[in-house]
């Protein structure tokens, strides 16, 4: 009786066992095809339609009727929006983390972490409205753009919303560093505003990098919030305030009336792959700061 | 002795380097303070202008109206409903694998070159762009399986997108268990399987359920992974089609085709109130997360989280 019960316990440990790690598998699996399919879909461009991979990446001949897509200038709409998105939100999201860390009384805390969670949930097509309704107005009255559609616009909109993983991950940057280090610090005369800038800064610097890295990941993959607002122009920007595309906005407008096997929608998919290629040199990226640290 | 301590240190105290520093110090916080304030004002002054733009176009007809194609006055009731229809779709798949997941890497994996192998994936897929898994969705249930536009296509997209930020909030929930539960059990003869399924598992669920409802958030208002697997139309049987086969267009989806697509000279009032829809919902699902988070754990260990 009792042996039948071990048994069966057993038996049962041996099957949730295989379920879980079938489950930890599929991960692995979900992975590998996602990778695999668009690196064979992505470089069709390359091998079937004999394009060549450095005209794709640095002419800004985008000409599909002289199968000529050169997708120079939304590389460069995706860096330049990020590179504007993490300049503004990279150092404020530092800032906010110390402070949640570092200054905020609990109740304060109590406060801006539920939203800051708030502005996680908020879907990325309603900072796009917001941004459409608020920005591009406000830009199109205040400066020489003429719409209001504009590198600008969607530059602050990812601003925004890159903030809350920012804001985040510094937090955990400076809260996991030793009460030591500030200790010290505080008890050899420093203020406080000392003790962050020259002691918890440097030590919680790596911790900081994956702050900025993961922000980066989300800017360059955020897709309809600046659509909305950046005025898919295939042109360089004139200025900050000029329309452009990213790689990210020119999928999702031209994805939907490009013909299966056609030249565009292989090129589509190259910058698909490309978008894809750039998230993992983030995520070692992210590997290597932490290993650094540990 | 003692004054001539207090005589140096206030002497020290009222030195011009001192001062500028407690000057520099009292500005900074200043500064730090008015930085964290303006986040919530700004999000403040979005929902309240939200609600001032979209609040007089909330009504029934509107919520629970169809879509029209050309002509002012349609509503968004089957994209609410699909909404919700993929949402729950997305869950079914994604609940049961990602916890399970979750569970072999914080209670079984041993270090090793699978579990590695594990790690890494999920972590790639957590910063895998949402278009771009859209398109991975195009190529394989679309192209590859020839499903067309489909709501499951759609929900099976979202799953991909969403396990590893489920299987971190699981992993999370079980590391907060002490490990005295787990030696408790086991020490009274349950095996490991036993363990975790009646003792760590019902003592995770709070913080569990708070964070499966803070990603269904995230998964009502996922637009981009959408726009290529689930499609930009409500099926023929709209407003409440069940077959997962069928294409769906969900609230978010919508929101941004109309103003980007179609030719509805009602545009502004469409996209006005549905932006408003999702950011109600987007509240309603933060409140619950919390709320209900804590009624289970309450429920299953007699303890609030």
């Amino acid at each position: 009786m009792i042996a039948s019960i071990a048994q069966r316990a057993h038996r049962n440990e041996r099957i949730a066992l295989n379920v879980l790690r079938f489950a930890a598998g599929f991960v692995i699996f979900a992975m590998t095809m996602l990778l695999v399919y668009l690196a064979f879909e992505g470089t069709k461009t390359f091998f079937v339609d004999r394009f060549s991979i450095w005209s794709f990446l640095f002419s800004p001949n985008y000409d599909l009727d002289a199968n000529h897509p050169g997708a120079a200038i939304f590389i460069a709409g995706t860096l330049m929006v990020t590179v504007f998105a993490i300049a503004i939100g990279g150092p404020f999201g530092i800032a906010v983390g110390v402070f949640l860390s570092e200054i905020a009384p609990p109740r304060m805390a109590l406060v801006l972490k539920p939203a800051i969670e708030l502005m996680v949930g908020i879907p990325s097509v309603v900072y796009g409205w917001l941004g459409l309704t608020l920005l591009v107005p406000f830009i199109r009255d205040h400066t020489s753009s003429p719409a209001g559609f504009s590198l600008a616009a969607a530059g602050i909109v990812l601003a925004i919303m890159i903030l809350p993983t920012v804001i985040s991950l510094s937090e955990d940057a400076f809260t996991s560093l030793p009460p030591a280090l500030k200790e010290g610090s505080l008890a050899l005369g420093a203020t406080r505003f000392q003790t962050i800038m020259r002691v918890l800064l440097p030590s919680a610097s790596s911790g900081i990098a994956v702050a900025l890295i993961l922000g980066i990941a989300r800017a360059v993959g955020e897709t309809l919030a600046i659509q909305l607002v950046i005025g898919n122009a295939t042109a360089f920007p004139v200025n900050i305030f000029g329309p452009t595309s990213t790689l990210t906005t020119v999928i999702v407008g031209e994805m939907p009336s490009a013909t299966e096997g056609s030249l565009q929608e292989h090129a589509l998919f190259s910058m698909a792959f490309l978008l894809l290629i750039i998230a993992m040199v983030l995520i070692l990226l992210v590997r290597l700061a932490l290993r650094k640290r540990s | 002795m003692t004054t001539n301590v207090s005589r140096s240190v206030s002497a020290l105290a009222s030195s011009p380097g001192v001062r500028a520093r407690k000057f520099a110090d009292s500005l900074a916080t200043a500064v730090l303070w008015a930085m964290a304030l303006s986040i919530i004002l700004m999000l403040a002054l979005f929902i309240i202008y939200m609600f001032y733009l979209g609040a007089r176009y909330l009504t029934p007809s509107f919520l629970f109206g169809m879509p029209k194609e050309t002509t002012a006055g349609g509503g968004i009731g089957p994209e609410i409903y699909n909404s919700f229809y993929i949402l729950i779709l997305t869950l079914v798949f994604t609940v049961p694998i990602a916890v399970s997941a979750g569970i072999y890497l914080q209670e079984y994996a041993r270090p090793g070159r699978f579990r590695e192998l594990v790690v890494f994936s999920a972590e790639s897929l957590a910063t895998v762009p949402s278009i771009v898994m859209g398109l991975f969705g195009l190529l394989v249930f679309v192209y590859l399986f020839k499903w067309k536009f489909t709501a499951l296509g759609g929900a099976l997209t979202l799953t991909m997108l969403n396990l590893p930020a489920l299987m971190r909030v699981t992993q999370e929930a079980l590391k907060s268990i002490p490990d005295s539960y787990r030696e408790a059990s086991m020490g009274i003869g349950a095996t490991k399987w036993q363990t975790v399924l009646r003792v760590v598992l019902p003592s995770a669920i709070g913080r569990m359920t708070t964070g499966i409802v803070l990603i269904a958030g995230r998964i009502f208002g996922e637009t981009a992974a959408l726009i290529f697997t689930a499609g930009l139309s409500v099926s023929a049987n709209a407003p409440y089609d069940l077959n997962p086969f069928h294409t769906a267009e969900t609230l978010a989806v919508h929101l941004w085709y109309t103003h980007s697509e179609s030719i509805v000279p009602d545009v502004d009032r469409i996209g006005n109130g549905s932006a408003l829809v999702l950011l109600i919902m987007v509240l309603v699902f933060n409140v619950l997360a919390r709320i209900g988070g804590r009624a289970l754990s309450k429920r299953l260990t007699g303890r609030p989280t």
